[in-house]
């Protein structure tokens, strides 16, 4: 596959998101995810809010989960890592259906295709593993084949009730 | 002279009205002993969490007034909020900082960063808040709560408050108990249905 396969068109994404309902993004923005970010501030039915760390990202969107909000949480991975006693509060310990876009910053191009626990980089291989170990479901998304583990993340998170991740494995694509 | 944390509560809870409650730390055990119900959120365990949870519910609830009743630690935990909150300016918000100067107050009292030089008014002023001021006393505060509730904010306001005495010197620690870790789900739930709101 050449590079370019991988980049899902984040055209794309933003309508599998706002699909499920999504009308709110809480996020610290990601180097990954510049398209995205710009697909859905661009959407005026799409609330944005930038926070100053991931850690307000998740309460924020708590609340306007509980004031009836669908919110997509936005984040690179390392601020997943930043902000892991607050996913536990608020994504497991207090049930939230929250979903985290989280962009896998870091990943060496010739991992494409490969497991990421296969990345000579902690951010990018220790994402999953970390997860599984929080108990926090994690779907990823390698190429546009793969968007519709964005309705699965969110069937996910309501019948579980609970926090889930969906990774982001290359740049999506500004179209 | 400061004010003792239940006398606070009490004071804001009497002025309250219809609003919702996001509390942590101290407050929050004054706030759910004072007024139990569903409009109560305790950002618990979860030290620094209020002033988002407040700020996403202030944005999503825009017919109703939230306040906020913050730790000094767990505001100094997540200032970066203050920001994100000047910036989206919900005009039903009043964000409450609870100053006691100490983290664990009336277990150990132990200080908190910054001392007593560290200015939470210049911090509200800096991010962009409607208003921000330091109320000092029960009469100040009595005086003040009609405005702050019935004007557009976001408010902020630090409220310089006694530390309860400290407790534990050399008893045994108490268990957590399960409650203190679902408590926030519970409570997040039941405010959900106050509002009529389905997940």
């Amino acid at each position: 596959m050449a590079i370019a396969d991988f980049a899902i068109p984040a055209s794309a994404l933003h309508g599998a998101f706002r699909a499920q309902g999504v009308n709110a993004v809480t996020t610290v923005p990601d180097l990954i995810q510049f398209a995205l970010h710009d697909a859905l501030k661009r959407d005026p039915e799409v609330r944005y809010i930038e926070c100053a760390a991931e850690n307000q990202a998740l309460t924020v969107a708590m609340g306007l989960h509980i004031g009836g909000e669908v919110p997509l949480v936005m984040m690179q991975n390392q601020g997943l890592f930043n902000c892991l006693n607050t996913l536990r509060s608020v994504g497991i310990d207090a049930r939230m259906p929250l979903v985290l876009s989280v962009g896998a910053f870091g990943r060496e191009f010739a991992n494409l295709g490969k497991p990421l626990t296969d990345s000579a980089r902690v951010c990018t291989a220790r994402v999953e593993p970390l997860m599984q170990a929080l108990g926090v479901p994690l779907l990823h998304l390698e190429t546009p084949d793969d968007l519709p583990k964005i309705a699965e993340a969110y069937a996910t998170a309501r019948s579980r009730q609970c926090a889930v991740v969906v990774q982001l494995g290359f740049f999506p694509s500004w179209t | 002279m400061p004010m003792n944390v239940f006398e606070a509560c009490f004071l804001i809870n009497k002025a309250r009205g219809e609003a919702l409650v996001v509390s942590t730390m101290s407050a929050m055990f004054a706030a759910a002993a004072i007024a139990p119900g569903p409009h109560n959120l305790s950002s618990v365990p979860l030290m620094g969490g209020a002033s988002g949870l407040g700020l996403g519910l202030a944005l999503s609830q825009p017919g109703r007034k939230v306040l906020v009743l913050d730790g000094d630690a767990s505001l100094l935990m997540e200032l970066g909020t203050m920001a994100t909150i000047g910036q989206q300016a919900p005009a039903n918000l009043v964000h409450f900082v609870f100053n006691n100067g100490v983290q664990f107050a009336g277990l150990a009292n132990m200080a908190r960063p910054g001392g007593a030089q560290f200015d939470f008014v210049k911090m509200g002023e800096a991010a962009g808040y409607v208003s921000s001021r330091r109320i000092d006393s029960l009469p100040e505060l009595m005086a003040a709560a009609p405005a702050l509730l019935g004007t557009p904010g976001p408010h902020f306001v630090e409220l310089m408050i006694a530390p309860q005495p400290r407790l534990l010197t050399e008893m045994p620690q108490p268990e957590l108990p399960d409650a203190q870790f679902h408590r926030m789900g519970a409570e997040a739930r039941a405010m959900m249905q106050l509002l009529g709101v389905t997940a």
